[in-house]
């Protein structure tokens, strides 16, 4: 098989790099959808800033590269305009959990039918290292030459919390795993997160962790309280969908099944809709 | 000074917060601007709270155009103490002051008990605000069936409380021989009063604004109100999400599907979209931003007006590209501006920004808009064969597509080669530059060959002003009867120079709403004029006609 989602882009990820993982189950992921009947040329994605961002440069999809934090508003913008393409965004940890958890959170409040895939590697990589909203506490970097004195971030509970309606976590590691959480994290209607545990071999390498921590779910979690406690083990990380839920999504309450830009109404509509305000 | 009771019929009611002031002065427009055909410039004036304080409405009218209110009024309503204490020395020779018997006590006005009778009603304090409308139709004749008709259409919600309220008022007052008090000439006006910010709102709807979004901050606020409210007549998507980032960002993801988007903010809020002002820039990324000022810095004074966000609006974001930059004169120039900017960021695929101020945003004018004339937002289309977004063209312009493509349509943050793809080649991140570098040339030349500059009048001294200030500078001088040549550039960035030029060295007065000068600077850095005086004013409140009259009289 070519690979026809490839870029000449050259790739700078280091040797060993969890971002290679993501790439391929994703690149699994769109032929999967795409046999599913999924258009290509439907697929719109986003970056934020840092390491996992130079996915957009590799993988041959429309969309923006965005900036830190600001990947999960953009394709929601996208989206709320044309609600006919799939919105995959891709975030660091600290672009989503960091810099841009206010729209995290909201984009859960909000529910429009956006997929976040997040490199959650525990660390600032690209800037050399800095700790991160998930760095355990004691991290040492740069910024935090002692160690790190807060405490982690976890970002499955903060989403569960806030109203999310699909909620998984994925391993780098585990590709087909990965692969089959995105197919299922873009077919869901609304807001679904993929936190996906990414190794930094450079600044944090925790292939050791994982590869002995890690295991599968069995089943999705009936409510959100049990989510929220499957999402709080360390002693072993649970990887799969940890909960699902059906709600509207926003642009559907927003406008129906108007697409603002496909129906977009024309010139002489619009001309008559203002006069008709200006007359009372 | 001539009498301006004859020409200029000025109407102020004041109270608190959450006794329907704003609401009364909507009402006393309407009255003027429907039943007497009279033209009408109104202001609120409020505070930043919810319940108290001091709020009031000025509604001046008359048969002539009209581009300002005067303080100086023929008829005042104070509703409380603080009112008459505020505006008693506003009060014309021969004007009336109405006041609220039981809360004022009998100090010059006729007392009318509007508490007392507004008791027996479910929303006592609201429907103070209905005895102003009750009062004036009395006084200028209207006949009780015109009045309850007219109460009815304008108090619709808990109309027969508010018709039955507004009766008794007009029977006290009939009582107090107020009845036909003045006489209004009926005058030819057709158009609605309409304020700024909806100006500028159905402006952009004309040129095909497919989405508005907004986080409230005032003066901007109404912006969102309104299109929220006609989501469903004009089909303009309208989202108020978590912050001023998420507002610019979620616009910025609307254009890449292909959506004309519009935010609207001041200028705190705009500081927080900087940011994505210049991811705009560098993505080439068509959004039109709405900033409308009021006294800063910082959270300063939150519904008043002032014009210091100019260097802030001409400089915004980071790194170099190309934005455009302008500020209607008047409320009737929001409407065509606000499309004609659309239109400007899409074709020239950049950001801009409209420039407004509270006494723009917030005030309300009859107009007689033209919605056939504005702009209609059309980018340049890629055709057919590979696609690059970022094409290095003549003009720097790159041939726009939309999702859904078998064409890969990459928009990026980062210096990026014509595909789209991340770059940090010298000789790439260079051109980059020069193709953003020469949209710039082409909005200038584009701006050479529409209006970019207003004049009014000819010879006598030359005023420069722009925004909102504009209307305050024409109308004193029609006030004072002065000689004078108003130049307003409607376009700040790029700086109509080709225009301009002629003015280098000559002697200018620059008037603007700014401790600093900030506009006269501007001149002086542009084309080189001597400002000879710079009035200016930066007390929240914006000019009046009859005292900046007298100052561009005394510096003449």
């Amino acid at each position: 098989m070519t690979d026809d989602l490839g870029t000449y882009a050259e790739n700078t990820w280091c040797s060993g790099c969890g971002d290679f993982g993501i790439i391929n189950a994703f690149k699994k992921a769109v032929k999967e959808l795409e046999d599913k009947g999924v258009k290509r040329s439907n697929l719109i994605i986003s970056s934020g800033i840092g390491c996992h961002a130079k996915i957009f440069d590799y993988i041959n999809l429309s969309g923006m590269y965005s900036i830190h934090g600001r990947e999960v508003v953009t394709i929601q913008g996208a989206k709320m305009a044309n609600p006919n393409i799939k919105a995959i965004g891709f975030g660091g940890d600290g672009d989503t959990y960091g810099e841009g958890i206010a729209h995290l959170i909201y984009a859960a409040k909000r529910n429009e039918d956006v997929t976040l895939i997040v490199h959650n590697n525990g660390a600032y990589s690209l800037t050399t290292g800095q700790t991160s909203p998930t760095s355990k506490k004691g991290f040492k970097g740069p910024s935090t030459p002692g160690g790190s004195i807060e405490r982690p971030l976890n970002p499955l509970a903060v989403i569960l919390s806030a109203g999310a309606t699909f909620v998984a976590r994925g391993y780098s590691g585990k590709i087909k795993h990965l692969t089959d959480l995105i197919v299922k994290g873009v077919e869901h209607k609304g807001f679904s997160l993929i936190d996906v545990l990414q190794p930094c071999v450079t600044y944090n390498d925790t292939y050791d962790e994982y590869n002995e921590k890690v295991e599968i779910l069995e089943k999705t979690a009936d409510t959100v309280e049990e989510a929220i406690q499957m999402a709080k083990k360390t002693e072993n990380l649970p990887i799969g969908i940890f909960y699902q839920s059906k709600e509207p999504v926003f642009h559907k309450q927003q406008l129906q099944d108007i697409n603002l830009v496909e129906d977009r109404l024309d010139r002489d509509e619009r001309l008559k809709r203002v006069k008709g305000i200006l007359e009372g | 000074m001539k009498d301006i009771s004859k020409d200029v019929f000025t109407y102020i009611i004041g109270g608190k917060a959450g006794e329907g002031i704003n609401k009364a002065g909507d009402a006393a427009s309407n009255l003027f601007s429907k039943e007497f055909k009279r033209n009408v410039f109104n202001i609120i004036d409020y505070q930043s709270l919810i319940r108290g304080g001091h709020n009031f409405s000025v509604v001046s009218t008359s048969t002539r155009d009209l581009a300002s209110h005067y303080m100086k009024a023929d008829l005042i309503i104070n509703l409380d103490e603080r009112s008459l204490n505020k505006h008693k020395d506003h009060l014309a020779k021969d004007g009336l002051m109405i006041n609220n018997s039981d809360k004022i006590e009998e100090e010059g006005g006729v007392g009318l008990p509007f508490s007392g009778t507004a008791k027996d009603y479910s929303r006592p304090n609201l429907i103070l605000g209905v005895s102003g409308i009750a009062v004036l139709t009395s006084i200028l004749g209207l006949d009780k069936e015109q009045m309850k008709g007219f109460v009815e259409k304008e108090y619709s919600r808990g109309a027969k409380e508010n018709v039955e309220f507004a009766e008794k008022i007009y029977d006290m007052s009939k009582e107090k021989k107020l009845w036909k008090k003045f006489e209004l000439d009926y005058g030819e006006n057709t158009g609605p009063v309409v304020s700024g910010n909806e100006s500028i709102s159905l402006g952009a709807a004309s040129a095909g604004l497919d989405m508005y979004i907004g986080y409230p901050m005032t003066p901007a606020s109404s912006i969102l109100h309104f299109f929220a409210r006609h989501v469903d007549d004009l089909q303009v998507m309208t989202v108020h999400p978590e912050s001023e980032i998420a507002v610019a960002n979620l616009a910025i993801g609307g254009t890449i599907t292909g959506a004309r988007t519009m935010v609207g903010t001041s200028g705190g809020g705009m500081a927080l979209m900087e940011e994505a002002f210049s991811l705009a820039g560098m993505a080439e990324s068509p959004v039109l931003f709405i900033v409308s000022s009021r006294p800063g810095p910082s959270t300063g004074v939150p519904t008043y007006t002032e014009q210091g966000d100019l260097n802030f609006a001409l400089h915004q974001g980071h790194g170099e590209f190309p934005k455009i930059v302008s500020s209607p004169g008047s409320i009737e120039e929001a409407f065509y501006l606000s499309s004609e900017m659309l239109n400007l960021v899409w074709k020239f695929q950049t950001p801009g920004i409209l420039l407004s101020e509270k006494h723009l945003s917030e005030s309300g004018m009859t107009v007689d808009l033209d919605p056939e004339s504005t702009s209609w937002a059309e980018p340049k289309k890629h055709d057919d064969g590979e696609y690059k977004r970022y094409l290095d063209t003549e003009d720097g312009v790159s041939p726009l597509l939309f999702p859904p493509s078998n064409e890969v349509i990459k928009w990026s943050s980062k210096e990026h080669d014509e595909k789209g793809i991340s770059t940090e080649r010298p000789e790439i991140i260079t051109k980059m530059h020069d193709k953003r570098g020469r949209k710039m040339d082409a909005i200038v030349d584009h701006l050479k060959e529409i209006n970019t500059v207003n004049y009014y009048g000819d010879g006598g001294p030359t005023i420069f002003t722009y925004g909102s200030t504009t209307m305050s500078v024409l109308e004193a001088l029609k006030y004072g009867n002065i000689d004078a040549t108003v130049v307003q550039p409607i376009y700040l960035k790029p700086f109509p120079v080709w225009e301009l030029n002629d003015f280098e060295g000559k002697d200018v007065i620059a008037v603007e709403q700014s401790s600093i000068g900030q506009f006269a600077t501007l001149l002086k850095d542009k084309i080189n004029v001597k400002i000879n005086n710079n009035i200016k004013k930066y007390d929240g409140r914006a000019f009046e006609p009859i005292p900046l009259a007298a100052k561009i009289k005394e510096v003449i």
